[in-house]
């Protein structure tokens, strides 16, 4: 109490000496920096914990509830790394855990090297602006509507087949046959998440000085060269930023797949274009068979495990000197 | 002198360069290839589909669904509300819409509220403690919803909250954390601290110095920190989905996936379904149109560095 009281009064009496303190470096502050750290519990208290308890919580939660048998009711059995195992040996999970690697993986490549085109097109080019907060909107639209109208656009008599029809295409694919339908939503993912990418790389791409350019154009470099040596090393730490965030944000891939073609007869996607979310959600909240909340937080613990390995193997392969321009 | 000056040769003619309309040097648009030029068009193509879609989809949901079918390519005779009239009373997509509007109302001003002090705090003081506690809300962006799906809905059943909005909210609020803290610790970091001490120098409080100076500074900032959060809660599924039962408590989200799961059992009504597309589109796009600046500044702020 005694110090608060003197550090108030340090303050509005502090007019006088300050002049004198302004020649440290940083003095200013120092009135201000101690007043300020009072302030932790009311200012980051808050935040703290609604984080704390709505989702470190539930997330340590998560760790101790892949380790038991629980049917969300009754009595939890403590069974080890047994959940682990069953989560592994059962083929629905190795299918879904696939098609997020798929998703990971190929969707990630054929995004980024999409994005990456329509950057270097995008650069120089007339109306970009127009463009960039065109391909950007899709990123603002709930994945369902995208599910939906692709149940519209390739359905037996719809869009795709009218347009096909003419073109001598008499037995069309059935395009949302349950085999077909996991291929349809990574093309359908790819054609709505590129803007999103491509708006980020270009932010990184705007940030190289034109000069670097002129310089590239009188020293006579070809245009892969000054790819090479000059686009690439200047936005490298963008594409390591976009490489993470697609990682995180592949791993949560859930809307899209659960309505996608609206042919979810009983409520639930067929099991070919399950992903590990679909996975933990209809393990755990079906209501179809007993809930098994182990195996369904063990099936969600592996993604984040699968995401944390991923993240630090990209920043360490990312990482370069950063380049200061 | 004056003959000096008078004898003075004309000013040679200015040499005539094409106007530099796109604003960028002339070195930087040397070539001309043709991967380029289809490139270009193709950009233009991948432009004209989308908003074409978007039309299309808008003019779709004036029309009933047998017009549709027959001929996906119509236009609708007349711009008769029908369709939005029957989703918004017979499907309910009015309660959900209200239930949207309030939850991610309240959810974005409140996680921008209470996130705004803590990233403050975060970015001003610099101490061991606070490199921790910023590394703490760090972490949590990397931790997929579905990890924390069961146990918060084991924990707010505990409390029953569970198929209420007002839980609802608790968990968007909490889920929000991270990323909101994040960006606004990135933005306070990026504003001049002169203000601040100025401050501080004419005896204001450290508190009284943040919200009468680096808030209104911030304005900015935290405008787009609040956007981010509108869209991302406005669309959420996944945590409405498990939290809420009851038709009244629905989301949007939630009101379209049980609209289409209805369809399989009473026959596809593509007409409702386009009007319910668009009033899961349309306020995005408002708020894009309207404020989109600040989104796509937003994110590149946070992701940028």
């Amino acid at each position: 109490m005694s110090a608060a009281t003197t550090t108030r009064r340090t303050a509005s009496s502090g007019t006088e000496r300050r002049p004198k303190e302004a020649g440290r470096p940083q003095a200013g502050g120092s009135t201000m920096d101690r007043q300020r750290r009072k302030l932790l519990v009311p200012f980051v208290g808050p935040a703290f914990i609604f984080y704390t308890a709505l989702f470190i919580i539930p997330a340590i939660g998560a760790a101790w509830i892949s380790l038991h048998k629980w049917a969300g009711s009754g009595p939890m059995t403590f069974v080890g790394i047994e959940n682990y195992l069953r989560v592994f040996r059962d083929p629905l999970f190795l299918k879904s855990f696939g098609n997020t690697l798929l998703l990971l993986f190929v969707v990630g490549a054929a995004i980024f090297i999409l994005a990456f085109a329509m950057t270097l097109v995008l650069r120089d080019m007339a109306g970009k602006k127009i463009v960039r907060s065109v391909i950007f909107f899709p990123h603002l639209i709930n994945a369902l509507v995208f599910g939906v109208l692709a149940g519209f656009i390739f359905n037996p008599g719809g869009i795709v087949n009218t347009l096909l029809a003419p073109l001598g295409v008499q037995n069309p694919p059935a395009w949302l046959a349950q085999d077909n339908i996991f291929p349809l939503i990574m093309a359908t993912l790819v054609a709505t998440t590129t803007g999103y990418f491509t708006t980020i790389l270009m932010a990184g791409v705007d940030r190289i000085p034109p000069y670097y350019y002129e310089d590239c154009a009188l020293a006579g470099a070809t245009p892969f060269q000054r790819l090479r040596y000059v686009i690439l090393p200047l936005t490298w730490d963008v594409f390591g930023t976009c490489a993470v965030l697609w990682t995180i944000s592949s791993i949560k891939i859930f809307e899209i797949i659960w309505v996608f073609g609206g042919s979810s007869g009983a409520g639930i996607p067929p099991t070919q274009s399950w992903t590990t979310a679909v996975y933990t959600y209809v393990t755990a909240f079906s209501g179809q068979s007993t809930p098994a909340y182990g195996a369904a937080t063990a099936s969600a613990i592996i993604s984040l495990a699968l995401v944390s390995v991923l993240v630090v193997v990209l920043r360490r392969a990312m990482r370069r000197d950063a380049v200061e321009f | 002198m004056t003959t000096l000056t008078k004898q003075k040769p004309p000013a040679p003619a200015p040499l005539r360069r094409p106007a530099n309309r796109r604003g960028t040097s002339p070195a930087m648009r040397a070539e001309h290839s043709i991967a380029r030029s289809i490139g270009v068009v193709l950009l233009w193509a991948v432009v004209a589909i989308s908003i074409g879609m978007l039309v299309w989809m808008l003019l779709q949901a004036f029309r009933d669904t047998r017009a549709i079918l027959s001929n996906p390519w119509g236009m609708p005779e007349s711009f008769d509300m029908v369709n939005f009239v029957r989703a918004w009373t017979a499907s309910d997509f009015a309660t959900a819409t209200v239930n949207s509007v309030v939850t991610t109302g309240v959810s974005s001003f409140l996680t921008v509220a209470l996130a705004a002090p803590a990233a403050y705090y975060l970015s001003r003081v610099e101490s061991r403690l606070t490199g921790a506690l910023s590394m703490y809300f760090i972490l949590g962006l990397g931790i997929p919803a579905q990890v924390i799906l069961i146990p918060l809905f084991v924990m707010l059943n505990e409390a029953h909250l569970t198929d209420s909005l007002f839980g609802l909210n608790l968990v968007y609020i909490g889920v929000s954390m991270p990323f909101t803290v994040f960006l606004l610790t990135a933005f306070f970091r990026s504003l001049p601290l002169e203000m601040e001490e100025a401050a501080a120098l004419d005896g204001a409080s450290a508190l009284r110095t943040f919200v009468q100076i680096t808030l209104p500074l911030a304005k900015g900032g935290i405008l787009t920190a609040f956007v981010l959060q509108v869209v991302s809660h406005w669309n959420e599924t996944l945590l409405a989905l498990t939290l809420i039962q009851s038709t009244e408590k629905y989301t949007l989200p939630i009101a379209l996936i049980s609209f289409v799961q209805q369809q399989t059992y009473s026959g596809a009504d593509w007409g409702g379904l386009f009007a319910g597309l668009c009033i899961v589109v349309l306020p995005m796009l408002i708020v894009y149109v309207w404020l989109g600046r600040h989104l796509t500044e937003g994110l590149t702020l946070g992701m940028g560095k």
